[in-house]
């Protein structure tokens, strides 16, 4: 083979030919292509507007739809829908070269620096053509001049936004919870059901919880875009939003405007931080105020949080953003007493007027575990045992039931489960049993450990919503309800969508004697003067307290406590002549008030909890006299009070 | 393998004639036309920099400079060697070619995790280009070889194996568009050299039953994208039909005579197309230069692959003509993409318009090609024509 060969091997014309025709090619692609170019751009104004015409289009946008109100159980309304206004910039239509000037005179108005504005503009470099948005809740002045000023803020866009606005703030915050954006990751699930990538979506609280009923139905709307996908006109609402039903709440709000006063002036008092104060429909298990401290407000959410805003709640040792009265739980302390002597009582191990002997302390096995007044109470039945809350009876009553029967009371009285209230991050406690201890510490419950759990210490562990569920089912004669938040969800119209009937999550296989003889004896404790001036109050009360050590004993042995109040009055609170002791109004199953409060890391010379207790029934039964004993919340040298 | 010999009687004859013999052949239209080109090229550039310092230092304008100068360098050296000794080095550039490719995988950087580029002394780089002249250069030797069988299946499948492996090692960047230059180059090749027409048209049906399956299982969801784009623009209105809508737009708004290179028209393109300095170049000429502009680069691209192609019937030499073939295949696809692509005609794919896009790798290798041509047509026998 050579390339030498100077002679050509195909023959001209062939060869002609073929360039005749790649030639034509050429000719044919060149004239294409000009004839294009002429369409677009030679053709007069009114064809080419038609052009630009093409490059509009219709596109089918959401609609979303307004979001559902909450009102507490009289119909105030607690959340509400505001417009405000939100500056939001479409990077590609601000152009480069008079950025700089339009972020600085933008910043300038919205009191903003020039380099955040900056920041959130190239915050996601990939999105040049979606609205970012810079600033929301701007006054209306605000918005107004950069609405009238187009030219001056080219890619500046100036919307209406529903906000939420939580009438009460901080007062309900841990019950309502707040909204927020959904996040990228979220939204590959949520995307699904219709959730938008610039979409709010309930983080907390009840705004968690009842998303699904709050949300609506997101509409659509035809829009006509032109090619830069600016919207130049709504066509037509294909399908309309249909708004989100509204919740009525089962919380009194002047209740629990009353809940907090009274926390809140214990606790300033006390000198404490966090601290629990909650009410319930002992009938229907409704709970009708819910306060915990700290609190947080959740119109901050709302408004778009800041990242130190934020940054402060979380980090916040006492943990604002938590229910602490759902989702903390402690040792119930003497509250507990109640499991031990209904079940030892139910189960025949003793009999209500059965007097045992208590001691200074009980030996065992060369440890002392003693009574919490360091003397004992000499022989005592249920009523003086529970109402003295002595500690050395309920050890050997404990005892007597064995560590697995007193759990299955525990459980039967809603500890160690989760009450099922309509709330988000409901933990649920803990209740030992022998089988628990050999599974997470490798070790069979100890004698001791069963005078411990007996009294509620040791590895007992509660929520204050489950005492009050427990307490309220003592008050009712032994159901036990699922508490409830939420009374009723209706819709857009008014029209109930559902309601909440009382939902019984047991009825205690208890007899009504033995909670007759637990309510007899926690009105006891009252007249007995263990909860001081309780029993001069004009209303009848019959309550348990606790104190519950926890952390790390100080150089006397001494440990920190929580203190606990839980209680229930009779339908008619009053005293009267014909029952001076009342305990004829608590052998009644008619209670509608239970209460319990719960003071963190309380020690206190007296019950912080108690006092707090007492001030709230004051406030809710507008007593003219003011029992109050101030210095009862001295931080001291109480210890081992119960 | 006669490819490797050298062929002293060539050498002889070019040795023989006289200096102002040799420049008298020179094709000072084809070096005008180009040059016209370039120039229209660097205006482009300047609407695209920076207005009042379009001459700074790393603006499209004065990057477009050094390129064009680096083009003009390459020309006139390969112009002035004898391009036969291309043939005698086919294999290696081959191997060359292969070793490029694979090293921008291994190396390369570009947009949306591809690896296109390959920065050498802070200059981006897209060997891709060097390895389409190479290519041309690499057919022109194989079916020059071919002589006497042209009309052999052999030599289309020959031509294809050989075809075959840079074009996937582009695919694989993944650059579409540049893979489908190698096809082409490769068709217009083998059409002009005188392949058989019936095996050609065979294989080409068989290209275009495979195609379903090439779509599942070898295009990636972008490039699908990107066509589906072009069939429907409005079913993806902010992604790659945005581009497609937004240079329509340009391209209309420059009416007859064009906005003009002023510094509003500048600002305008700005923001108009976020990417005009790229692919996108003919969109910013046809709007500051309107119709008659655009009609004017289109002229000169007829006026250059005419000498091109007058280079290719001229040559004596098997390889010339093939070489102005796929040379002028190449300029002529990449012309109907590109443009066909901003006004709509064509799906979006990353083909540069050869002098206008400012990319530095295309315009040296544009001036490498028609230097090689120059020298092809420089060293013919007798004129022809």
């Amino acid at each position: 083979m050579t390339t030498v060969e100077l002679e050509p091997q195909r023959s001209r014309p062939q060869l002609l030919s073929r360039f005749v025709v790649f030639g034509l090619v050429i000719a044919l692609v060149t004239t294409t292509l000009a004839a294009r170019l002429a369409y677009l751009q030679l053709l007069p104004a009114p064809s080419q507007a038609t052009t630009v015409g093409d490059a509009t289009r219709i596109v089918l946008q959401p609609v979303p739809s307004a979001r559902g109100l909450i009102y507490d159980r009289d119909g105030k309304p607690v959340v509400t829908n505001v417009p405000t206004f939100v500056v939001q910039i479409r990077p590609s239509e601000l152009p480069f070269s008079v950025r700089a000037s339009v972020v600085t005179r933008l910043g300038a108005i919205l009191d903003m620096s020039p380099t955040t504005i900056n920041q959130l503009i190239d915050r996601d470099p990939g999105a040049n053509f979606d609205l970012v948005p810079i600033a929301s809740d701007v006054p209306e002045d605000t918005a107004r001049v950069l609405s009238e000023d187009p030219l001056d803020f080219p890619g500046v866009h100036v919307g209406v936004e529903a906000q939420r606005d939580y009438a009460y703030g901080p007062l309900l915050a841990q019950i309502l919870g707040y909204t927020g954006a959904v996040t990228s990751s979220e939204l590959k699930t949520l995307a699904d059901k219709g959730y938008l990538t610039d979409d709010w979506i309930g983080r907390a609280g009840v705004e968690q919880e009842y998303e699904t009923d709050l949300r609506g139905t997101y509409g659509t709307q035809q829009v006509e875009e032109d090619a830069t996908g600016l919207p130049i006109q709504v066509l037509a609402q294909t399908q309309a939003p249909v708004s989100g039903d509204s919740l009525q709440l089962s919380i009194d709000v002047t209740m629990q405007q009353q809940a907090q006063k009274a926390l809140d002036w214990g606790l300033k008092a006390a000198g404490l931080k966090s601290g629990v104060i909650a009410v319930m429909n002992p009938q229907t298990g409704e709970v009708l105020a819910m306060v915990s401290m700290p609190t947080y407000d959740d119109n901050l959410f709302a408004k778009g949080i800041s990242r130190s805003d934020f940054q402060a709640l979380a980090t916040n040792k006492y943990q604002p953003l938590l229910d602490h009265a759902i989702s903390e739980q402690y040792a119930p302390g003497s509250t507990y007493k109640l499991v031990t002597g209904s079940g030892a009582l139910q189960d025949g191990k003793i009999r209500a007027d059965q007097k045992i002997q208590t001691y200074p302390y009980i030996d065992l096995n060369g440890f002392h575990f003693v009574d919490w007044n360091h003397r004992g109470f000499g022989p005592l039945d249920i009523y003086g045992g529970f109402g003295n809350s002595s500690d050395t009876y309920f050890y050997q009553v404990a005892a007597m039931l064995g560590i697995d029967r007193l759990a299955y009371w525990g459980r039967q009285w809603g500890f160690g489960g989760l009450t099922g209230i309509d709330l988000p991050g409901e933990v649920d406690g803990n209740v030992p049993t022998n089988q628990w201890k050999i599974d997470t510490l490798g070790q069979p419950i100890y004698p001791g450990e069963v005078f411990q759990a007996g009294i509620g210490q040791g590895y007992d562990e509660v929520t204050a919503i489950q005492l009050l569920d427990a307490y309220s089912a003592l008050a009712n004669g032994g159901k036990l309800y699922q508490p409830q938040v939420v009374r009723q969800i209706t819709g857009p119209s008014g029209q109930v969508v559902r309601s909440f009937a009382p939902e019984l999550t047991r009825k205690l296989p208890i007899s009504q004697t033995v909670l007759k003889d637990m309510r007899v004896a926690a009105r006891t404790g009252v007249n007995i003067r263990h909860t001081y001036n309780l029993v001069d109050e004009p209303f009848v009360v019959a309550a348990k307290t606790g104190t519950a050590e926890f952390g790390i004993r100080n150089a006397k042995g001494e440990m920190p406590f929580h203190d606990w109040f839980a209680g229930f009055v009779p339908a008619d609170p009053w005293k009267t002549s014909s029952d001076p002791s009342g305990f004829k109004a608590v052998s009644r199953t008619d209670s509608n008030l239970a209460v319990v409060v719960f003071a963190y890391d309380a020690n206190t010379v007296g019950n912080a909890a108690t006092e707090i207790a007492k001030y709230f029934l004051q406030l809710h039964y507008a007593v003219k006299v003011d029992l109050r004993l101030p210095q009862l919340l001295k931080r001291g040298d109480f210890y081992g009070q119960d | 393998m006669g490819a490797l010999r050298l062929e002293p009687a060539r050498v002889q004859a070019w040795a023989s004639r006289s200096a102002s013999a040799v420049w008298s052949a020179f094709d000072i239209q084809l070096v005008l036309y180009a040059l016209s080109l370039a120039v229209i090229g660097l205006l482009v550039a300047y609407v695209n920099s920076p207005s009042g310092n379009a001459l700074a230092a790393g603006t499209t304008l004065t990057r477009g400079l050094v390129w064009l100068a680096l083009a003009i360098i390459a020309f006139i050296v390969a112009a002035s060697f004898d391009y036969r000794w291309l043939k005698s080095f086919a294999w290696p550039l081959y191997l060359v070619n292969i070793g490029l490719l694979v090293l921008s995988m291994a190396v390369g950087t570009g947009g949306g995790g591809t690896s296109r580029w390959v920065v050498i002394l802070g200059f981006q780089f897209q060997f891709s280009e060097l390895c389409k002249i190479l290519m041309i250069v690499v057919m022109g030797n194989w079916l020059a070889s071919r002589q006497g069988r042209m009309a052999s299946l052999g030599t289309i499948v020959g031509a294809i194996l050989l075809v075959a492996p840079p074009m996937v090692l582009v695919l694989l960047q993944p650059d579409l568009g540049t893979s489908l230059v190698f096809v082409a180059i490769l068709a217009g090749t083998l059409f002009l050299a005188g392949a058989s027409l019936r095996w050609m048209g065979a294989l080409g049906a068989a290209v275009l039953a495979v195609l379903p399956f090439v779509w599942a299982y070898v295009l990636r969801d972008y490039q699908k994208q990107r066509l589906l784009s072009f069939l429907d623009p409005s079913a993806d209105p902010l992604g790659s039909g945005y581009h497609l809508l937004q240079s329509q737009l340009a391209v209309t708004s420059g009416g007859l005579f064009g906005q003009g290179p002023s510094a509003t028209s500048n600002q305008l393109t700005a923001t108009d197309l976020p990417v005009q300095s790229t692919d996108f170049a003919f969109a910013v000429l046809a709007q500051a230069l309107g119709f008659v502009g655009a009609l004017v680069v289109l002229g000169l691209f007829v006026a250059l692959l005419w000498r091109i192609l007058r280079v290719g019937w001229r040559s004596d030499d098997p390889f010339g003509l093939v070489f102005a073939a796929g040379l002028a295949s190449m300029i002529v696809f990449q012309m109907l993409v590109n443009i066909g692509m901003i006004i709509g005609l064509m799906p979006i794919t990353g083909i540069p318009l050869p002098f206008i896009t400012h990319g530095g790798a295309s315009i040296v290798c544009i001036g490498l090609g028609l230097g090689i041509l120059e020298s092809i047509n420089l060293r013919q026998a007798k004129p022809k024509w």
